[in-house]
């Protein structure tokens, strides 16, 4: 009996050894980007380089929204405006599609669901060039709103294809109440179907915010001038020049990272089953 | 709205259009049209002034790019880069999924931990990967100098094509295993615990289980997801692009065509190329993949 204890101990030992093993090689980006982040600017290009900052220093995180020394502010602004407007589209446009998938019987519903499945699999580099000049011949070009709508357009086939596997768990007897009651269509969708579904469509946010905010393709086509430059593109256009700080450029994306690592794990905890995990593209 | 209710309310059909009908007119006018306007800029020459008028030129940009030795590097360069990244990182997110499959303390923080190189940003990443493997004081060199005594000299790690594409191949798999992590999480949640029991009264091995059992009921998974990947990694871009200027694949070709050459046409030609490389891959799964994801 005893030997079989230890036994277990020891396959536990050397089961969680793995796994911080595992643990530690993921983490170590992201310890290397704390750890510069805290570090004065001569230490970050020392050698030989330290893990643990030998003089902590939290300065550049001040300094990354002080507007006088580093554009940061200015790339947030731009980024929240293109990543809110891409997911409130996107969630509505889901919301009326996923709905009418979900719901309605109609003709030609299978070609349209396969269609949104196959737009899913394509990504816009193979579009740029078109997009580009359509765009700019109707004077979007160097404007966020070009950026949002292709954003809303890579997002919405996962948008419609999430919220309607959410609609598809509510009983549609839920309705009848609605239709009793005297709602509209639009009515039951918005007053009773919506509601019920909230953590999907959170996530469905979640999922569009992300991917907009975390764009470069699109930002990088479509936007020259720094006032509108968008995170990603702001801060990879500093490589280079003297507003080049790795302290500042790591605090600068740890800030970045953070929102979208809260908003997924949150949307990870509204959701029960992982059935939807795969719907995140990237 | 109930206006709207009797205009709408007697078919289920028109009440679906009226639904559908901002989502199918944004795609058709932004993903639609564009791929016929591509096949249309793909046989023009395309000055450089917007003013000007392009020119039709045939099939012209075509033979160029098939002409072009860069195009067929570039083409290499993709599929391997494919296959390496679809396959290992598919094969890592299995073997981790299969691993953590079970109970344990701390398994949401390893769940959280494991996820976060595919949520977060892909320029924060590779910010930190340039520190990482910077040449003059990256910490690689570090550990590969001083650490373990590989080399004397510091590999030139993203400015040179061998050591890019390794190092671009990495960086890949690690942000993208996360989804095949995902994906088979969640098929091994839903499995039925007692045939592993059965299994193990009869003294099975792991891998037996997992041959027997397992493997079968992650399959269709894994169909969808090596498909996915292999799509999105071939016209992949962004993450290669800020990394590296040595690994040339097909969406940065593609790229720098378009916005560094600034030749549209023949931009559009490549796009037109790599569109039916794609299409034609959608076409061979997509009966198999349509399949799995109405299950």
């Amino acid at each position: 009996m005893k030997k079989t204890n230890n036994k277990k101990i020891l396959k536990g030992i050397w089961f969680y050894a793995r796994v911080i093993l595992v643990v530690l090689v993921l983490l170590f980006p992201f310890i290397i980007m704390l750890s510069i982040s805290l570090k004065e600017t001569a230490e970050t290009i020392g050698y030989p380089p330290t893990i643990i900052p030998r003089n902590w220093e939290i300065q550049h995180f001040f300094d990354i929204f002080n507007a006088n020394i580093f554009p940061f502010n200015k790339y947030m602004r731009n980024s929240l405006y293109i990543a809110l407007a891409t997911s409130v589209i996107a969630v509505l446009l889901g919301i009326l599609g996923g709905y009418a998938l979900s719901r309605l019987k109609f003709k030609g519903k299978s070609l349209i669901s396969e269609m949104f499945f196959l737009v899913y699999m394509f990504s816009g580099i193979l579009l740029i060039v078109p997009l580009f000049k359509m765009l700019s011949a109707i004077g979007l070009s160097n404007s966020r709103e070009a950026v949002i709508i292709c954003m809303i357009v890579q997002t919405l086939p996962t948008a419609i294809y999430m919220t309607r596997s959410y609609f598809d768990t509510i009983p549609a007897e839920l309705e009848e109440a609605g239709r009793v009651d005297g709602l509209s269509r639009m009515g039951i969708i918005f007053r009773i179907v919506v509601p019920l579904s909230m953590s999907g469509i959170i996530s469905v946010f979640v999922y569009a915010f992300m991917i907009a905010w975390n764009d470069v393709l699109f930002a990088s086509i479509f936007i020259d001038s720094p006032e509108l430059m968008t995170i990603p593109i702001g801060l990879n256009s500093l490589f280079n020049t003297p507003d080049y700080i790795w302290g500042r450029m790591m605090a600068a994306s740890l800030v970045t990272s953070l929102p979208i690592v809260i908003m997924y794990g949150f949307s990870q905890r509204l959701i029960k089953s992982g059935s939807t995990a795969g719907g995140v593209k990237g | 709205m109930s206006i709207k209710k009797k205009k709408l309310g007697g078919s289920d059909t028109k009440f679906a259009m009226f639904l559908l009908s901002p989502s199918i007119l944004l795609l058709v006018m932004l993903i639609g049209y564009p791929l016929i306007y591509n096949i249309v800029i793909s046989c023009q020459d395309v000055p450089l002034n917007p003013n000007l008028p392009s020119e039709f030129i045939g099939l012209q940009n075509y033979i160029e790019v098939f002409k072009d030795p860069e195009f067929y590097k570039s083409v290499f360069v993709t599929l391997s880069f494919t296959v390496v990244v679809t396959g290992i990182s598919t094969v890592l997110g299995l073997i981790l999924s299969v691993f953590l499959n079970r109970p344990f303390f701390g398994k949401k923080l390893v769940n959280s931990i494991i996820i976060l190189s595919y949520v977060v940003p892909a320029v924060c990443l590779i910010f930190t990967w340039r520190y990482m493997f910077n040449n003059i004081y990256g910490i690689m060199n570090y550990f590969v100098i001083d650490v373990l005594g590989i080399t004397d000299k510091a590999p030139l790690w993203f400015d040179q094509p061998a050591s890019a594409f390794i190092l671009v191949s990495i960086f890949a798999i690690w942000k993208f295993f996360p989804y095949a992590y995902l994906s088979f999480n969640a098929i091994l949640q839903s499995m039925d615990n007692s045939l592993y029991e059965a299994a193990d009264i009869d003294g099975a091995t792991s891998w037996e289980k997992f041959k027997v059992i397992t493997y079968p009921a992650i399959k269709p998974t894994l169909v969808t997801v090596v498909s996915l990947r292999t799509i999105w990694v071939f016209y992949i871009y962004t993450e290669v692009y800020l990394l590296t200027k040595q690994v040339n694949v097909l969406g940065v070709y593609l790229y720098d065509m378009a916005f560094a050459t600034h030749d549209f046409g023949k931009a559009a030609a490549i796009s037109i190329v790599l569109f039916v490389f794609i299409f034609a891959l959608i076409m061979l799964i997509r009966k198999k993949v349509l399949k799995v994801e109405e299950d």
